[in-house]
């Protein structure tokens, strides 16, 4: 692999560069303190990063040593909610946004790895095409975590904080600058597009990369034992009695599932205005009750506890038997999301009897 | 540009036939001849049916393939888009796109003999693959139907189960819950047709209905030594998208849209206990 390095100092030159060719999101702390992946103007109408300014899209500070993105980055390209037709008078038009350059410059680790995950999601079987519009010309930027969270458990998933494969460009902190490995020739092409910011990385430096990525590993104090989890579930079954105690904690409020970066339920509904309407889609989640309802009334997934089931095996179980992949990224959003406290890693902390959730 | 799978075609209402006092069929052409000319599908998928500002829903498709050119969906009514459904008039529009989902096994099957067990709004899947054997009858077996409704009324396709009765090896059992005063038939559950007449156990077993129904179909016909790998059972669930990426319909790691909505008895088995709801 070869190693470039990048100065912090051009960083903000760079992606004001590359947002006049490529629909670019990077990190924006906005008032207040929230970092949203969110689009750069790139006609040249904003000229600095620097100054946090209210709300606009686009406005606020560049920062990539954020904690986390409270809503993951898979929402640039599945939106919560989003037209697919439009209609006036019996025409049908398709409100599917053209296929589009863009650079997601800036993301976790483990949130590549939720991408490439809802990526391969959404072109299995039936292509979506709304989707991978949106998403299949992205160039990722991997900015990798110095600093994990208290709910990070993203070096039990083997999704972090630093990816041997996957993206196109990984950054590792090293002081005033940036180590930049190459992942693809998509991330080679860009570097050789905007050389006049990258230098040849020396071996010393690399070297520090190579030891600021372990130690950023070593950070990550949450530990799950995943790959025992993962086993219990491929030869026994999960007591109900466990589920059950989940469901008498959990309030069903589906918090979790819209932090997650590999959830991709939908609902489908129209709304009508005069002779036109339109076919929209929003986010859904498999806690509530009414997602597996019929019109009928027959409700297959009555019972609280075979909602709190499905969850988990969904992402624990049937993802590894369809995509070999895991279906959780070890974030950790939905633990810090969850008003009662519960998320993936304590369910496998009480499946692989470590700890007992109450 | 991927193809847009989402996209609906439109089709006019040909003909409306009342089946009930909450059920209709409805005979559909595509408005596009080329599209009605070119719409292959097989006995027991569905399509996506809509109403543009209304919405979408999974319909099965009751016509047979052996009869081109048209397609027919027997809908009671129930939800939103099925309300609406019945206040269309012949002539007017709606969207179609599909078809979807796999299909009963017809070809793999002949020779053999079949059994159709049916309750309620469960007869229009099971009536394309019923259609398309009596349209190449010689070709299977014995057929017999085991057909059940809450009240006479609402049997579907009365004139046809009479013509269906005149087929060659052919019978057809009907059942009631609540008899009217006119009704000379079965009274009782579908099951209670055992007693009526001679079932299997070879042969292929058809099983659509309510899920009450099912479960106790298919203890009868386990009871009576049906093989679980020569039952099948289409299955009914909230849907939204048809191609297997909304999640409405996911029981374990399968999709009722794309991995069904047929599935064996064999099949059903390996399903999470209670979410195989039957």
């Amino acid at each position: 692999m070869k190693e470039w390095l990048l100065k912090k100092d051009n960083v903000q030159d760079l992606c004001m560069g590359a947002s006049k060719k490529w629909e670019t999101y990077v990190p924006l702390e906005e008032i207040g303190g929230d970092v949203q992946f969110t689009k750069l103007n790139g006609k040249g109408k904003r000229k600095s990063l620097e100054k946090p300014r209210l709300c606009a899209q686009g406005r606020g500070k560049l920062n990539l040593d954020y904690e986390w993105l409270v809503i993951p980055p898979k929402v640039i390209a599945f939106p919560q909610l989003e037209s697919l037709f439009e209609f006036q008078q019996g025409k049908v038009r398709e409100t599917i946004s053209p296929p589009k350059k863009r650079l997601l410059f800036g993301l976790r680790a483990c949130d590549v790895k939720g991408i490439l995950f809802v990526n391969d999601f959404f072109k299995r079987n039936f292509e979506d095409v709304y989707y991978l519009n949106r998403a299949m010309n992205s160039l990722l930027v991997i900015v990798g975590c110095k600093r994990p969270l208290k709910n990070c458990f993203c070096t039990s998933t083997k999704t972090g904080p630093f990816l041997e494969a996957g993206f196109d460009l990984q950054m590792v902190d090293v002081d005033d600058a940036y180590v930049v490995e190459v992942g693809s020739k998509k991330g080679e092409e860009f570097i050789n597009t905007y050389k006049k910011f990258f230098n040849k990385a020396s071996k010393e430096v690399v070297a520090q990369s190579k030891k600021a990525k372990r130690a950023a590993g070593e950070a990550v104090s949450l530990k799950v034992d995943f790959e025992t989890a993962i086993e219990r579930f491929s030869k026994d079954k999960i007591p109900q009695e466990i589920y059950e105690r989940i469901g008498e904690r959990c309030i069903y409020c589906g918090g979790c599932l819209y932090v997650c970066p590999t959830c991709t339920c939908f609902h489908v509904f129209d709304d009508k205005k005069g002779d036109g309407g339109r076919r929209w889609r929003n986010w859904d989640g498999c806690v509530f009750e009414g997602y597996t309802r019929e019109a009928s009334g027959h409700n297959p997934r009555e019972e609280k506890w075979l909602r709190t089931s499905r969850r988990y095996e969904h992402k624990l179980k049937y993802d590894y038997l369809t995509t070999g992949m895991s279906g959780c990224v070890g974030c950790g959003r939905c633990l810090a999301s969850c008003p009662v406290n519960i998320g993936i890693s304590k369910f496998i902390q009480e499946i692989t009897e470590e700890r007992r959730i109450t | 540009m991927v193809k847009n799978e989402y996209l609906m075609y439109p089709a006019r209402v040909e003909k409306i036939q009342k089946e009930s006092f909450d059920t209709k069929t409805f005979k559909v052409v595509f408005e596009d001849k080329k599209m009605a000319k070119s719409f292959h599908y097989k006995p027991g998928q569905f399509v996506e049916l809509s109403l543009l500002g209304i919405g979408e829903a999974p319909i099965s498709i009751t016509s047979s393939p052996s009869r081109k050119e048209f397609l027919e969906f027997t809908i009671r009514t129930m939800g939103k888009l099925t309300q609406a459904m019945h206040q269309l008039k012949p002539g007017d529009r709606i969207y179609i796109r599909g078809p979807y989902g796999n299909s009963f096994p017809f070809e793999e099957v002949k020779g053999e003999d079949l059994y159709f067990i049916t309750g309620g709004i469960g007869l229009p899947p099971l009536r394309s693959v019923i259609n398309s054997v009596f349209d190449n009858r010689e070709a299977f077996g014995k057929v017999k139907i085991l057909y059940g409704a809450k009240t006479p009324d609402e049997l579907c396709f009365k004139e046809e189960l009479n013509s269906w009765q005149g087929m060659t090896d052919t019978e057809v059992l009907l059942t009631v819950d609540r008899p009217d005063e006119e009704w000379k038939g079965n009274v009782g559950v579908v099951t209670t047709l055992w007693d009526k007449t001679d079932i299997g156990p070879q042969g292929i077993a058809y099983v659509c209905g309510p899920p009450i129904m099912i479960r106790f179909v298919m203890e009868k016909l386990m009871g009576t030594g049906f093989k679980g790998e020569n039952i099948y059972v289409s299955l009914e669930r909230y849907m939204k998208c048809g191609i297997g990426k909304c999640g409405h319909c996911n029981i374990g790691e399968k999709f009722v849209c794309i991995d069904g909505p047929v599935f064996s008895f064999t099949q059903l088995k390996e399903f999470p206990e209670k979410e195989r709801a039957i």
